[in-house]
């Protein structure tokens, strides 16, 4: 920071490699919103999923010392708690804001109270298993970029596979047309044959089991173990991401890195020692996020047509 | 082909239905949360006793429901006035600490041998009711804007603003109003700033007049006034309301103002009733079970001071359940949110009326024609 070449270059490594080991959850939960908000279903809910997720991966790493396990288990509550959801948005029509709204309030009170329920008053554990970052060999001593881009954990990886693997899967095929239709136009969809109902229903879960994974993602990658703040708004802000990404898989993955960007600048220049509040950048994501969908920068025109509106099959 | 459940076009919005579903949603709720009671091995009758004794039946807990229930009501207000006008604000959390931080700031000037030194309190009021007001209607008037002019969406921008005014509020009494020691809080405000106290041996203050005058207020506003209509008829219909002349934007910011207004009285309430300082972490939820609340009570605005009572109440209970039964407080979370849940799924069977003739009028089979 102070002109020195080699406190520079170290700042830039640790600010890299900080702004994409953050943006990996968050994206991760905002490819399944994606998936979510296509199909015509504004998922408030994945706050709460993320929290549910983070509390079962991080006692199924507790209890069976198994990384792979509890994702699995993390994707799986995920999926559970979302049929909950999908039948209030879908079937019940509720407002899909307050379900989802006071669904996150329901798993916050389930999510402590299991946690104290399973630990008890004793101490925080201090090892759970975890997945640990890959050094593959050679181009992660690259300068600057190199342990940034090929020093992440393989859920980092994974992530950016499955934003490939969801731009595919809405673009290219035919379960993805029938998902954007039904975000589209309903109406329309369901006279060409397609069930409006069960794509949303197929839109929400995705959505769950993407979020119970990024909970897990969350403990396993970066925390290593469970609070109740520890989602503290990374759902909402994969809310953000989607719509900054204009509901398009590869574009929300460059929101991403740009939020993880804003997340890690904090860090970075708290760790080198600044005059600048740490509150102020603190904010600067959820700033940044409220700019980004701020529609300054337009948006209305490319949202699914008919979000947020429950179907009614005549 | 007659059905027992029949389909009605509309839902049936009868004030007498419409209690019956509320409470039968919420009483399925307390039901469901007995199986968990019962996991913890207490007896739910006796854990339900002691969830509504304390707040209920002792004075002094029922002064410490008074004091909880007051900012949940006047959040619970200003959702009435966001929701019903279409605007559906979620940074109440936020309102909250801005108009905690705003009061805070003018009452300390009130201190002796501050800039405008001690002033009574009936003077004192007015003034910091119109200050909090103001900054947390121009907070959430911000978002209105945004929503009316730009087009964004307020639900997640209100959602991301909360954690803007929670990072403001910690940098204040981190910084330039904190009070020499080792807690992140400001001194204590002067005493001429207090609300009085009701209740002799309780902590109720008078917050919840405040949130009772409110709640009247809001009432006449959408009941009885003009500008209350057309607030009302921009939530049904903006496609009408621009056709019938309402200036649609307009009144999406001022429905954002209100909202953003009575949420920040809930802070100064809290403030100046209840903390007498302000400190990290004060908000601690409140902005989203208020949100709740005015959920359970229907967007009623006079329903709001009973269902305040209730879940302030209840979280109170919760407390002293957890000191008793050692069942941790957040059971009530879990409870307090089953119940809204319960309220939206049973709104579904108000469009269902079943239909007696089922039974009645079958047609007669071929043994009862014989023996006829």
């Amino acid at each position: 920071m102070n002109g020195s070449p080699h406190l520079g270059s170290a700042f830039v490594v640790t600010w890299l490699s900080a702004s994409l080991a953050l943006a990996g959850p968050v994206l991760l939960a905002a490819l399944g919103e994606t998936f979510a908000e296509r199909s015509g279903v504004l998922n408030v809910g994945i706050e709460g999923t993320m929290l549910l997720g983070a509390l079962t991966s991080f006692l199924a790493s507790y209890y069976t010392g198994m990384v792979w396990t509890s994702l699995l288990i993390a994707m799986l509550v995920g999926i559970i708690a979302n049929v909950f959801l999908a039948w209030m948005y879908v079937t019940v029509r509720a407002s899909q804001v307050v379900a989802g709204l006071v669904f996150n309030v329901l798993a916050l009170g389930v999510a402590s109270t299991v946690y104290r329920r399973a630990m008890g008053n004793s101490a925080v554990p201090e090892n759970i298993a975890m997945f640990h970052p890959l050094h593959i060999p050679v181009i992660s001593n690259l300068p600057l970029i190199g342990p940034a881009l090929f020093g992440q954990t393989i859920l980092f990886y994974l992530t950016l596979m499955l934003a490939f693997v969801a731009h595919f899967i809405l673009f290219r095929t035919t379960f993805g047309l029938a998902l954007r239709a039904s975000g589209e136009n309903p109406a329309a969809a369901d006279s060409a044959g397609i069930s409006v109902y069960r794509m949303r229903y197929a839109g929400t879960l995705i959505s769950g089991a993407a979020a119970g994974m990024a909970g897990g993602y969350l403990v396993l990658a970066q925390v290593g173990l469970f609070r109740e703040s520890i989602v503290s708004g990374q759902g909402f802000i994969a809310l953000g991401i989607v719509i900054f990404g204009r509901w398009n898989p590869l574009k929300a993955a460059i929101a991403a890195l740009v939020f993880g960007a804003c997340d890690a600048l904090q860090l970075s220049l708290q760790i080198f020692g600044t005059r600048v509040p740490p509150q102020l950048l603190l904010a600067l994501p959820y700033v940044v996020t409220i700019l980004a969908i701020s529609g300054l920068f337009g948006g209305k025109a490319v949202q699914p047509a008919a979000l947020m509106s429950p179907y009614v099959k005549d | 082909m007659a059905r027992l459940f029949e389909r009605r076009l509309t839902p049936k919005d009868s004030p007498l239905v419409i209690l019956a579903t509320t409470t039968t949603a919420f009483f399925s709720a307390m039901f469901v949360t007995s199986f968990l009671f019962l996991s913890y091995g207490a007896s739910p009758f006796q854990a339900y006793f002691a969830l509504f004794h304390e707040p209920f039946a002792t004075l002094r807990g029922f002064g410490y429901s008074l004091v909880r229930a007051s900012p949940l009501a006047l959040i619970g207000l200003g959702t009435i006035v966001s929701w019903r006008s279409g605007f559906s604000y979620l940074g109440f959390e936020g309102c909250f600490v801005i108009g905690a931080a705003a009061t805070s700031w003018l009452a300390l000037l009130m201190a002796p041998g501050a800039i405008i030194g001690p002033l009574p309190f009936f003077l004192f009021l007015p003034l910091a009711i119109l200050f909090a007001f103001a900054a947390g209607g121009v907070w959430a008037g911000l978002v209105g804007i945004v929503r009316a002019r730009m087009g964004g969406n307020e639900v997640l921008i209100s959602l991301m603003s909360n954690y803007v005014a929670i990072f403001i509020l910690q940098y204040l009494v981190s910084g330039p109003m904190r009070a020499p020691g080792s807690l992140p809080e400001t001194r204590l405000l002067p005493r001429n700033t207090w609300l009085p106290f009701l209740l002799a041996g309780t902590r109720a203050h008078a917050g919840i007049l405040i949130a009772i005058a409110a709640a009247g207020l809001v009432w006449m506003l959408l009941q009885k006034m003009p500008l209350g209509y057309e607030l009302l008829v921009t939530g049904f219909n903006p496609l009408a309301a621009r056709y019938a002349g309402i200036d649609v934007a307009r009144h999406l910011v001022l429905a954002a103002f209100f909202a953003g207004g009575l949420g920040a009285l809930a802070g100064m309430v809290e403030v100046l009733g209840s903390q007498h300082r302000l400190m990290d972490g004060i908000s601690s939820g409140v902005g989203f079970v208020g949100i709740v609340v005015a959920l359970l009570a229907r967007l009623n605005p006079l329903a709001v001071i009973p269902t305040a009572l209730l879940y302030g109440g209840m979280s109170v209970g919760a407390d002293a359940m957890q000191r008793r039964a050692s069942i941790p407080s957040s059971v009530t979370f879990i409870l307090q949110s089953l119940a809204v849940l319960l309220v939206l799924i049973f709104d579904a069977l108000r469009y269902y009326r079943m239909n007696f003739d089922f039974w009645r009028r079958k047609p007669p089979t071929v043994a009862e024609r014989v023996s006829n």
